[in-house]
């Protein structure tokens, strides 16, 4: 047995009581490397036929977290360069889409045990007569540790810090009535250039009633048709928005053309019955 | 006589890799399922999670010294981690104290983030000490964090490290300081 034993740590590339050390770590590892609290789906939609609806915010954590669930309004706006920004709004909100002030939470704050899982309901009481159309909200789900160590502070009167990590992550809400229209329309393309690439800052302006879900894809074409390169990016347009997209000139050179496709087919992230179709848009532009 | 030992010794050897293997995969497979259970109830959205896996530590702190700590300190900088669908837009936001305070409010302390103690890694490679130009954005202004930041590929992350200075003064009241920093992140392309 001994002799076993022997000739085990002999073939073992490392020592057995390390490798044993050596997986625990792993495992301790890959537990700490998911702290954090999962929400799903990543968009609840209501409509005046099904008020109700239910978010699933999991802690797959070995720690307990504090969750808080709250309600804001904030749709994605951008600059003229095409940067996309949020800003939420807890209250004081005018916007007639917004559903803010009708919408509730059960729990709105709960503390979920290591590993597990807790069902919110979202319910809507939207006012009467209410117009056709969408109504937005964000769900903003708040996570810290449950159970804080607080450090003790130096020797001879020290000084200590802990600082209080707090994520935070907002889902849509919408909230859908009567009869809907997605309609977008392209409302110019301003172009940038750089030696080694192009960008096109894209103009929309929605005119429907719901937001525009769709995917903006952009190709850059040399003067043959032939692709030198594409970019493509997921596109929520609520009102307004420019969005820019990057054009690599791989091995090319300007005069080239830029072929512009919008459409709400493809997106693999938003259920099918949840999509709600809209127009096409294709154009292009010359690049000189 | 030792040639059949040996063999066994090797299967037994085995039989221990294979073992440790299986329950590490099987630690993988039981939380991938926790979360298709969570998924479950989605489409087929990648759901967003934000985590914190280290907080900004100061360690101890004297009077009327100030202290800093760079978002390049691998054992002390705040590190965050976002997992959700890679290649997808968003749009992250950081709420920082000014102050930070005494558990019963009787002092509180200056805190500073400068405009330079932040930095967004989507390589899925760097650390906050390697953190390079060339794996996403340094020296970034946690309060204006880049508005073209995507969820990282390869690893579907992207991670936030974050620095900064606490200015404690002459007559500091000793104790423990706390205050919050919140980090939000939105999918924008939703």
């Amino acid at each position: 047995m001994i002799e076993n034993k022997e000739l085990l740590r002999k073939l073992s590339p490392v020592p057995f009581g390390v490798s044993a050390i050596l997986l625990i770590l792993i495992l301790s590892m890959t537990a700490e490397l998911f702290a954090g609290v999962l929400v799903a789906p990543t968009v609840v939609f209501l409509s005046d036929k099904s008020r109700t609806g239910r978010l699933t915010i999991q802690n797959p954590s070995n720690l307990p977290k504090d969750v808080t669930i709250s309600f804001s309004f904030g749709l994605p706006a951008s600059d003229s360069l095409g940067d996309i920004y949020l800003t939420l709004q807890d209250s004081n909100v005018t916007d007639p889409r917004s559903a803010l002030e009708w919408v509730k939470a059960f729990p709105r704050k709960v503390v979920l045990p290591p590993n597990g899982s807790q069902v919110v309901r979202v319910v809507a009481n939207p006012p009467a007569g209410l117009a056709d159309g969408e109504y937005w909200a964000r769900i903003v789900i708040a996570a810290q540790e449950g159970e804080t160590t607080i450090p003790a502070s130096g020797e001879n009167g020290g000084i200590s810090t802990k600082l209080n990590m707090v994520t935070q992550t907002a889902i849509v809400l919408k909230y859908r009535t009567g009869a809907l229209l997605s309609d977008l329309q392209l409302q110019g393309v301003a172009v940038q250039k750089t030696p080694n690439q192009v960008w096109a800052i894209v103009d929309l302006l929605n005119r429907g009633n719901v937001s525009y879900v769709g995917i903006l894809k952009c190709r850059l074409l040399d003067q043959n048709s032939n692709e030198i390169s594409a970019n493509q990016v997921d596109l929520a347009v609520y009102r307004n928005l420019k969005r820019r997209i990057a054009l690599p000139l791989i091995n090319s050179k300007i005069p080239a053309q830029i072929e512009i496709s919008i459409s709400n087919e493809g997106r693999t992230d938003i259920a099918p019955e949840d999509v709600i179709p809209g127009n096409k848009i294709s154009y292009n532009l010359k690049v000189e | 006589m030792l040639k059949p030992n040996l063999n066994r010794i090797k299967g037994r050897f085995a039989e221990i890799i294979i073992g440790g293997v299986l329950i590490v995969a099987l630690a993988s497979t039981a939380r991938a399922q926790d979360v298709a259970n969570a998924l479950a109830t989605a489409t087929v959205q990648t759901a967003i999670t934000v985590s914190a896996s280290q907080p900004l530590d100061f360690g101890n702190v004297f009077q009327g010294i100030p202290k800093s700590i760079g978002d390049n300190m691998d054992d002390s900088s705040a590190i965050f981690i976002i997992t959700g669908q890679a290649g997808a837009g968003i749009n992250i936001q950081f709420s920082l104290p000014e102050y930070l305070s005494l558990p019963d409010g009787s002092d509180r302390m200056s805190i500073v983030f400068r405009s330079t103690d932040a930095a967004v890694d989507t390589s899925n490679t760097a650390t906050p000490s390697t953190m390079a130009a060339g794996n996403g954005w340094v020296n970034q202004n946690p309060y204006l964090l880049p508005s073209a930041a995507v969820i990282g590929s390869p690893g579907s992350n992207t991670k936030i490290y974050l620095g900064g200075r606490v200015v404690p003064s002459g007559n500091q009241k000793a104790g423990v300081y706390s205050g919050d920093i919140v980090l939000s992140v939105f999918y924008n392309g939703l």
